[in-house]
């Protein structure tokens, strides 16, 4: 028989996991049922603050083709809301009056911005009405309205300095807004990043042309622009930043509430166990910015230091890719290969790569120790297990700052600010868990001018025409003989008669002969 | 006998043009000796045969790599194999007249045939048989032999990229643009490939772009290709190895959200964008990078370099080896050519998309017959019109042609299984060195009842045949052979071949006749080439307008080359070769990789072996080799300069081991252990080491790579091995130094003077 699948949501995750079932789908042995609330199938929101600029465009940014799924025979759903699910029946009651059934049902709600407490906002987050000159940036539509503010040339103040914030603001910076980043605290990226890290970030930031206010506590926002929209940011010491448009970008939260709704544990989000599953609900899944995994046994060790949702795309697709097998072998009727697939290894620490055109900057895992912070380096350095070393790098003056966080070699955390090269090398190797060479100068080499141009060796021995195998003494040799033209070398020894590439150092030979000669 | 002859150079697919000139002075053809053993004392310097001079040519320009220049050694090298050998039960190879060696051969196919079918029977081929002989080793096999079981070893290094182009554009040539045509490219991307070791001359044709700042090489070694890049040459993009898709579609992302695709080209000329746009749209540069170790800056870069060149003087992607020799090769390609159809490269007038072949005729064989799933022309084996046509040029009742084989690999793993091959022919290949898990292969070798070997040397392969049979080397054989722009080429004699020796076209027409095989075999090269013209004629390898007087006039002749039309040096200009004339995107994403069922572990390599970090072993080649170096080997200047396998390896990988440059390592994995110098070098990645694969025995390097393949095209994972490296201790096998020198295969050293 049809099993059949529910997905509610169709943001990346679900799309995702759509792709990956599909071949069940056409096989016949699943029947699926995709419900967004959107009216566009699934989209990179990743991408939103590129749209936002206008450096992309919604048609790039496009993850499924509704038309294509249908076609392959899922029913897909869009502009429609899940108004509830009847557990008992197995059911979903939808915004269009139809209530199909499922046999699973799979979570895929994603999270939605938070709305600070600000005078002048409905912090209600049922119902995030937000007045004129003041977007989230979330969706489309958030997108089009920055878009509209980026493009008229007007001031917009971000309100946040995490990297959705960051990117957001250096990207309209460069298409040449006006841009103020608000946020807490000394530095941007709060507690993601160290003090080294986030000073050199902000500087960098700044020689970007964003204005960055920091230390600021916001307290409400004004509206006194002629449609009644907004006009500034009023800050907790009485002071007011000016603009046109006013992007929150203060974090996510799971949505929840469909889950709560019908009865399901909740933390930060839909609480599930290792396989992906509600707690004490074997029909219903749920993953991406949604899920919170953590099962329901006190004793489980990994669930002790589980994280909540980390905002992360990378995590939810992998979470997708899982599901998607551990479904298709349920349709399949195979439960026991099902029950036997090995669960998702724990989710290392994010890791946040800023996606900006004029810096660079990288940051994953826990980098609050300092090379001497003896307490915090040892701390779990028990039983044989190795205590945190750090290796740094600051070099403010040039924008350059990196740190490496390691246990037995392996990073468990990194900063890297303005390093381009390093960074990358960083990031893969802290995604593999590879161990770093022990000379850790090694990595910040990377980006120097010296790795760029190979320099040309003035060792008369060394090989110039590398296709015939011919030395710099031989041709030297060919020369004193009588050979006076490159033709000439090369008929007499074959150097320059492969490629030919090395014919001016030959001519360099010739003439260096000729002028010793004269000398 | 002839005073000098224009041909091309007996290596690799550029096909360096070249002159051979017999000094006047030098007596004909040196007899080499008839006493194997008496060979081995007598003096192993002999003066040349021929002079070989550079001969001026659109690809070669004149130029020659040490390979070619040194080539004319080989011809009388006391090395060579003169006289049929058969070996002994006390596994010595004594010499056989040549009716005593086919009538064994007859018996032997006969016996299996009757045994176990004709299935037992099997061919294997080379990419350096001229088409003459790949063609009528097809039909050899399918005929004469009656069985479905040919493949080459050009499975092993073009048939993933063959598989892409033929998904995407409905044709493969290699290039489908003369080579000269980069000549004036502002961006050149070459992926995977390292031409300035591989065919020196072609990096003439780079300069252009390298004037320009534009070569962009894709290595994770900073090869001497990605050398050129430095100094304002263009970028060097060095990411981890296998993850060659994923930086693809990242740069694929660059440009379709930077609006750099051409959009008129792509609604003109091609299908499916929409599903490659949303399939890229998961891999924006910064995660890329994270998966590839490459800054998204350099991804960025790379799209509008690319972007903006296709919209100045050109910009052309080129895939090698390094990005197609992997499970997930065919896709890799396929990534490569969406990365090229966006940028509306294809089949415009001064942009493309090439893979480079490798083999000398790696284009031409791969053409004509000898796959196991193709007949003449590239014409599918399952499709009823092209069996209909065969039957029809060689006049047999169709249902005499067998259906399709095994891959070549699938083809090795089944030597001396049940049901699997228990009779085989080797033809211009060397599988001992060159096939992956060579271990493996070598148990399969000797697990034959029969194997008989076509070379003119004692290769590892040869070493283990039951039979060998002397052929004739290059300069001494007449035919044609296609480089990598799908150029038909003519091969000249420019020597007459010592007298014990044979050309495989004689070898297998005598066979023929023996075992009453339908149809027609010649030994003449042209008659054969005259029947391929009708073979081809109608297929997508379209050969029926060129013939040897148009060749002999210098003419050039790129196929498709239809009787009545002067062929087409630019393919695709109007057209691509599937039905409605567009090409098509597919698709493709990294497959999650789950570790290979049923590689059990050997115990070839202890656990204590295998302690400690591993790194990645990627496989490639050196100047001075060609292939499995059974012919470079035993080329003393070739040989001096390179006389051993050595393991390049970064200098802090090295010390994390206590390994100094020089020193002996042992690598190994589950599959063998090779053992060899320590070479250390900051081009390489730390992660990364590479060994080349022109090496036998204990420095053989696909004693490491596994024979698991692309499940599209068959090719093999050369490129990513898991490996552990230790360094060499007493009681470890330890090479003796020159190579060869230390099994039961002599190999002796021809001097080259000049």
């Amino acid at each position: 028989m049809t099993e059949r699948i529910v997905v509610v949501g169709f943001g990346p995750v679900a799309a995702r996991l759509i792709d990956e079932l599909l071949p069940a789908v056409r096989s016949g042995i699943a029947h699926l049922t995709v419900i967004g609330e959107e009216s566009e199938a699934a989209y990179n929101r990743v991408l939103v603050a590129d749209l936002g600029v206008g450096r992309t465009t919604p048609a790039a940014l496009a993850l499924a083709d509704a038309a294509a799924l249908v076609a392959d025979g899922v029913d897909v759903r869009l502009g429609v809301r899940v108004r509830r699910v009847d557990r008992a029946r197995q059911r979903v009651l939808l915004s269009d009056g139809t209530s199909p059934g499922y046999e699973r049902l799979v979570f895929a709600t994603g999270s939605r911005p938070v709305i600070p407490n600000l005078t002048g906002l409905n912090p209600d987050p049922a119902a995030p009405v937000l007045p004129p000159g003041v977007t989230a940036l979330r969706d489309l539509r958030d997108a089009s309205v920055l878009h509209a503010a980026v493009a008229g040339g007007k001031r917009v103040v971000v309100l946040g300095g995490g990297v959705l914030g960051l990117e957001t603001a250096l990207a309209a910076a460069e298409e040449g807004a006006t841009v103020t980043v608000v946020h807490n605290g000394p530095h941007p990226l709060g507690r993601n990043i160290d003090r080294g890290g986030g000073s050199v970030l902000a500087a960098s930031l700044r020689n970007c042309g964003v204005r960055m206010a920091g230390n600021a506590r916001s307290v409400g926002v004004e509206h006194n622009a002629p449609d009644g929209g907004f006009s500034a940011l009023l800050l907790d010491d009485g002071s007011a930043i000016d603009g046109d448009l006013l992007v929150l970008s203060c974090g996510v939260r799971p949505r929840t509430e469909l889950a709560e709704g019908c009865g399901l544990s909740t933390a930060a989000g839909i609480l599930v166990d290792h396989k992906l599953r509600a707690h004490h609900e074997p029909h219903i899944f749920a993953i991406g910015d949604c899920a919170e995994v953590r099962c329901p046994d006190p004793e489980c060790v990994q669930c002790r230091t589980a994280r909540g949702p980390s905002g992360l795309v990378g995590p939810g697709w992998r979470q997708a890719e899982w599901l998607a097998d551990y479904l298709t072998l349920l349709a399949s009727g195979a439960d026991a290969e099902a029950e036997a697939l090995p669960p998702l290894p724990a989710e290392l620490p994010g890791v946040i790569v800023l996606k900006a055109r004029g810096m660079n900057m990288a940051v994953a895992g826990d980098v609050s120790a300092d090379p001497w912070d003896e307490e915090a380096l040892t701390a779990g350095a028990v039983n044989g297990r190795a205590r945190l070393q750090i290796a740094q790098w600051a070099d403010p003056e040039h924008g350059r700052y990196v740190k490496m966080t390691t246990r037995a070699g392996v990073l468990e955390g990194l900063v890297s600010v303005g390093m381009p090269r390093t960074s990358a090398e960083l990031v893969q190797l802290f995604e593999r868990g590879a161990e770093l060479p022990a000379d850790r100068s090694l990595l910040l080499r990377l980006d120097g001018p010296d790795q760029a141009a190979a320099a040309g060796s003035v060792d008369p021995s060394r090989t110039v025409c590398r296709c015939a195998g011919v030395s710099g003494t031989a041709i030297a040799s060919a020369v004193t003989e009588g050979c006076g033209t490159v033709p000439e070398v090369s008929a007499a020894t074959r150097a320059g008669t492969g490629c030919g590439g090395c014919h001016d150092d030959i001519k360099g030979i010739i003439e260096a002969h000729f002028q010793g000669a004269v000398a | 006998m002839t005073k000098s002859a224009d041909t091309h150079c007996p290596y690799c697919a550029l096909q360096c043009a070249m002159t051979l000139t017999s000094p006047a002075a030098l007596t004909p053809a040196v007899q080499p000796g008839s006493d194997p053993v008496a060979e081995q004392t007598a003096p192993s310097v002999a003066p040349p045969l021929l002079t070989v001079a550079g001969r001026d040519f659109p690809t070669n320009r004149g130029g020659l790599c040490r390979k070619g220049w040194t080539s004319a050694s080989l011809l009388n090298h006391t090395g060579r194999v003169t006289e049929p050998l058969l070996r002994g039960t006390d596994g010595v190879h004594r010499p056989i007249s040549w009716d005593e060696a086919l009538t064994r051969i007859v018996a032997a196919v006969k016996e299996t045939r009757a045994g176990h079918g004709g299935d037992a029977v099997g061919v294997f081929g080379g990419g350096g048989l001229t088409n003459e002989k790949a063609y009528q080793l097809g039909k050899f096999a399918r005929l004469a032999l009656g069985t479905s079981r040919i493949d080459y070893n050009g499975r092993f290094c073009m048939s993933s990229a063959a598989a892409a182009g033929m998904r995407a554009f409905g044709l493969d040539r290699g290039l489908p643009f003369p080579l000269a045509d980069l000549d004036t490219a502002s961006t050149i991307l070459m992926l995977g490939s390292n031409v300035a070791e591989t065919m020196p001359p072609f990096v003439q044709h780079l300069q252009g772009a390298r004037d320009a700042g534009g070569l962009i090489v894709v290595d994770p070694r900073r090869s001497a290709t990605a050398a050129f890049t430095s100094d304002g040459g263009g970028l060097h993009l060095q990411p981890l190895p296998g993850t060659d898709l994923a930086l693809l579609l990242g740069i694929s992302h660059a440009v379709i959200h930077e609006g750099l695709a051409d959009a008129g080209y792509i609604a003109d000329r091609t299908t499916g964008y929409e599903a490659v746009a949303r399939s890229v749209g998961s891999f924006w540069p910064e995660r890329v990078q994270s998966i590839t170790g490459v800054p998204a800056g350099l991804i960025r870069e790379t799209a509008r370099r690319l972007a903006d060149g296709a919209g100045k003087g050109g910009s052309y992607i080129l895939t090698g080896r390094g990005v197609e020799q992997h499970v997930d090769g065919t896709d890799t390609a396929t990534a490569a050519i969406n990365l090229a159809l966006l940028l509306g490269m294809p089949g415009s007038a001064r942009s493309g998309y090439g893979t480079l072949t490798g083999q000398g005729n790696g284009q031409g064989g791969r053409e004509h017959g000898q796959k196991a799933d193709q007949l003449p022309g590239y014409r599918k084996i399952t499709d009823p019109a092209a069996r209909a046509h065969m039957a029809k040029v060689w006049d047999v009742p169709e249902t005499l042609i067998p259906g399709p084989g095994l891959p070549a690999v699938e083809l090795l793993k089944s030597l001396g299984q049940p049901d699997g091959v228990r009779c085989l022919f080797v033809h211009g290949a060397n599988v001992a060195v060159s096939a992956p898990d060579a271990n493996a292969v070598i148990a399969g070798l000797r697990s034959l009842d029969f194997l008989v070997v076509c070379d003119f040397f004692l290769s590892e392969t040869a070493a283990e045949a039951d039979l060998i049979l002397p052929v004739t080397q290059w300069a001494e054989e007449e035919g044609t052979l296609t480089n990598l722009e799908g150029r038909v080429l003519r091969r000249r004699r420019a020597l007459t071949p010592p007298p014990g020796v044979r050309s495989e076209l004689w070898i297998m027409t005598r066979l023929a006749e023996l075992l009453d095989a339908p149809s027609t075999f010649s030994e003449d090269p042209e008659t054969v080439f005259e029947e391929l013209r009708l073979a081809s004629s109608g297929g997508l390898a379209d050969y029926s307008g060129i013939d040897y007087a148009m060749l002999d006039r210098g003419e050039a002749a790129y196929w498709p080359y239809p009787a009545g039309s002067d062929g087409t040096p630019r393919l695709f200009l109007d057209a691509f070769a599937h039905a409605g004339g567009r090409a098509v995107f597919t698709a493709v994403t990294p497959r999650r990789r789950t570790p290979s069922a049923g590689a059990a572990p050997v115990a070839a390599a202890s656990a204590a072996d295998r302690a400690g970090t591993p790194m990645t072993l990627i496989t490639g080649r050196l100047m001075e080799h060609y292939q499995s170096g059974a012919q470079t080997r035993r080329v003393a200047a070739l040989a001096e300069a390179q006389p051993e396998a050595r393991l390049q390896l970064h200098p802090a990988a090295a010390a994390a081991q206590g390994i100094a440059d020089g020193d002996y390592v042992s690598i190994s994995n589950e599959r063998g252990v090779v053992s060899c110098r320590a070479e250390l070098s900051t081009d390489i990645r730390p992660e990364t080491v590479f060994l080349p694969f022109h090496f036998p025995e204990l420095e053989s390097a696909n004693r490491l790579t596994e024979a698991a393949t692309d499940p599209i095209s068959g090719m093999p994972e050369f490129k990513t091995s898991k490996v552990w490296i230790r360094p060499a201790v007493s009681g470890d096998a330890v090479s003796g130094g020159a190579a060869g020198n230390r099994s039961g295969v002599q190999v002796l050293q021809a001097e080259e003077t000049s």
